[in-house]
């Protein structure tokens, strides 16, 4: 095996994953989706949703670390 | 004669049976008892089984369109466990599992609240020696407190069952709302074994640290349980939307730094308990539908996960984040079974999680939830980002391994084959799920708007991991332990108590110090007035004995 396999695993996926997502950006402009709620039905707005939802996430889930870690044997003290 | 017969109970037979099986044979006998249990499932609805005791009608076997789909996955899973655990020749893990599995069974077919109590605390009793057979200290510990935390669940139930029988003369399964006090203790109860918030920190403490196969077992029974019991009493109550709105988002944060990877995952089952629990709260035909669907797929989708970081655990010996890495090359067939068990809970179109989260979403949809709808929206995110990406990444990628390991076990393999074949079958032929729920709901989720919104909403979130991690910017795992509700009860409260405690025993004792001299004089004449022969105490004859033991009889007799 390859030292790189990983390293070119990952890089083919992020090139395909980006491709799906243009291609579905792109569809949503060849049709009106139909919502629930209007402003989901505005275009890309899952797409953002999606992608700020899991920046947000996981930042705080990082700052969260400050109240929320102890060391493993925290409770075994 | 087996229509009668209660479901589960010949597995709970079988496993006491357990111990004269030769070892070849005790799965055999396992799945033979689930078959003859699953009997059952063609019985149809109506209530079978009744018992009068005590002046109480006991109603131990009913079944109607809400007991038969969790009927049907608890025997699913059932079957799971026992061929993921063939290889294991703990006795008493296989004991506990089929008993477990038996009891959860039972639980759901019980028509009143004290029936279910005696299956509320078999359930508990039974599944605390699966935490047990983690068979370290840590799983030593976590076992005692799971078990205080499961017995004070099925002592608020049984509170609540006599106060209700007490106050309305009946005690039957029926709908409950939160205006009495015994609806309260009830509600508590379930809430406990469904995880609510701040009520959930046995589910993360004792899970991970269970065995290999023991936390798949868990994983399937008691919070869908607890979710059942929910569904039949209190469907329709406002505030378990915002509870179950609460259990989407919180556990994503936790498990975001979290580094144990099974404990990652009972995080992850918390998310996926409010999801089910908002469905509760909606309370329409269409909401209910979606819980019960959603528990069904839940159940096989976060066994194949949790199995997956089964194998793992057996074959790399850890489940801890940081540990791990590149196993994709040593246990493919594992990475791709993990992979279609985070692609269900992400609910990507044509995998399970899709076709049942959709019922919840398009309730809230209709119903106008404007804030709930997003809070569950930004929940799918969170389980993208940590049972769909961080699970598989973490176990299988993320760096290269330098150690080889081997891949999982046949038995493994073909356990987790199955739940995985069950995830896309149902994914791409949700029509035979919706077919055993409990309302006739015509729903179609593979409309053009939905697929698109959902791939635009994961894809996009995959995208920001992909971002996040060529900028360095997502968090490296660390050994650590995170806090979480458990810690009221393991440092606040013994930090509070053992000084306390210190305080009074010092007061005591000097108290006895003090009173010890008198003490002493007291004793000695006493010692002298026993011994005057007026007074002097004599053990009662044989017919003396008979006759007080006849008393006694008596009085228990009248006072019964």
């Amino acid at each position: 095996m390859k030292k790189n396999d990983l390293k070119s695993m990952g890089k083919s996926f992020t090139k395909y994953i980006l491709i799906i997502g243009a291609l579905l950006i792109l569809l949503d402009f060849t049709f009106q989706r139909h919502e629930y709620f209007s402003f989901v039905e505005i275009y890309g707005f899952p797409a953002f949703f999606g992608f700020v939802s899991f920046v947000f996430i996981v930042m705080l889930g990082k700052w969260l670390r400050k109240f929320l870690m102890r060391k493993e044997d925290y409770y075994d003290q | 004669m087996i229509s009668n017969f209660i479901p589960g109970l010949i597995m709970i037979i079988t496993s006491f049976l357990l111990p004269t099986i030769p070892q070849y044979f005790r799965h055999p006998a396992m799945l033979l008892s689930v078959g003859l249990s699953a009997l059952s499932l063609f019985n149809g609805y109506g209530t079978f089984l009744e018992w009068d005791i005590l002046g109480l009608n006991l109603i131990l076997y009913q079944s109607d369109s809400l007991t038969l789909p969790f009927a049907i996955i608890f025997h699913i899973a059932a079957i799971l466990v026992i061929i993921f655990s063939w290889h294991s020749k703990n006795l008493m893990e296989h004991m506990a599992t089929l008993a477990y599995a038996g009891s959860a069974i039972g639980a759901l077919h019980a028509g009143d609240f004290f029936s279910l109590f005696i299956w509320w605390e078999a359930t508990a009793l039974t599944s605390v020696f699966i935490v047990f057979a983690g068979n370290t200290n840590a799983a030593k510990d976590a076992a005692m407190r799971y078990l205080i935390i499961q017995v004070s669940s099925g002592v608020l139930l049984l509170i609540g069952a006599c106060l209700m029988l007490y106050q309305t003369g009946n005690h039957n399964l029926v709908v409950l709302d939160l205006k009495t006090n015994f609806g309260i203790f009830i509600f508590i109860a379930f809430g406990i074994k469904a995880a609510f918030p701040l009520l959930n920190g046995w589910l993360q403490d004792s899970y991970p640290e269970s065995s290999v196969t023991g936390t798949v077992a868990l994983s399937a029974f008691t919070t869908k349980l607890a979710i059942y019991a929910l569904a039949r009493t209190f469907p329709g109550t406002d505030s378990l939307i915002w509870i179950g709105a609460i259990m989407t988002a919180f556990p994503v944060f936790f498990a975001v730094i979290e580094n144990d990877l099974r404990r990652v995952l009972s995080f992850s089952l918390n998310n996926q308990l409010g999801f089910m629990v908002v469905g509760i709260g909606i309370g329409t035909e269409l909401s209910l539908n979606g819980t019960v669907a959603h528990a069904f797929v839940h159940i096989i989708y976060k066994a194949l996960l949790f199995m997956s970081m089964g194998a793992v655990l057996y074959r790399a010996g850890t489940t801890k984040a940081s540990e791990l890495g590149g196993l994709y090359k040593y246990m493919p067939f594992t990475t791709i079974f993990c992979i279609i068990g985070a692609m269900s809970i992400s609910a990507f179109p044509m995998f399970s999680g899709f076709v049942a989260k959709s019922l919840i979403m398009s309730s809230l949809g209709g119903m106008g939830m404007v804030l709930i709808y997003f809070i569950l929206f930004f929940a799918s995110a969170g389980v993208l980002e940590h049972s769909g990406i961080k699970i598989p990444y973490f176990a299988f990628f993320a760096h290269e391994r330098k150690n080889k390991v081997k891949e999982a076990p046949i038995n493994m393999l073909i356990a987790m084959g199955i739940a995985a074949f069950l995830c896309i079958a149902i994914g791409v032929f949700p029509k035979y799920l919706y077919q055993i729920l409990p309302y006739t709901v015509e729903y179609q989720p593979y409309t053009l708007d939905h697929v698109i919104s959902q791939l635009q909403l994961l894809v996009f979130a995959i995208i920001a991991f992909l971002f996040l991690v060529k900028f360095k910017l997502y968090p490296s795992e660390i050994r650590s332990t995170v806090l979480n509700s458990d810690w009221f009860y393991r440092k606040m409260l013994p930090g509070i108590g053992k000084p306390l405690f210190k305080k009074i025993g010092i007061l005591t004792d000097s108290l006895y110090k003090n009173l010890g001299l008198s003490f002493k004089q007291v004793l000695s004449k006493s010692y002298k007035f026993s011994n005057l022969s007026y007074i002097k105490v004599t053990t009662p004859s044989f017919a003396g004995t008979i006759l007080i033991s006849i008393l006694f009889i008596m009085l228990v007799i009248v006072l019964v």
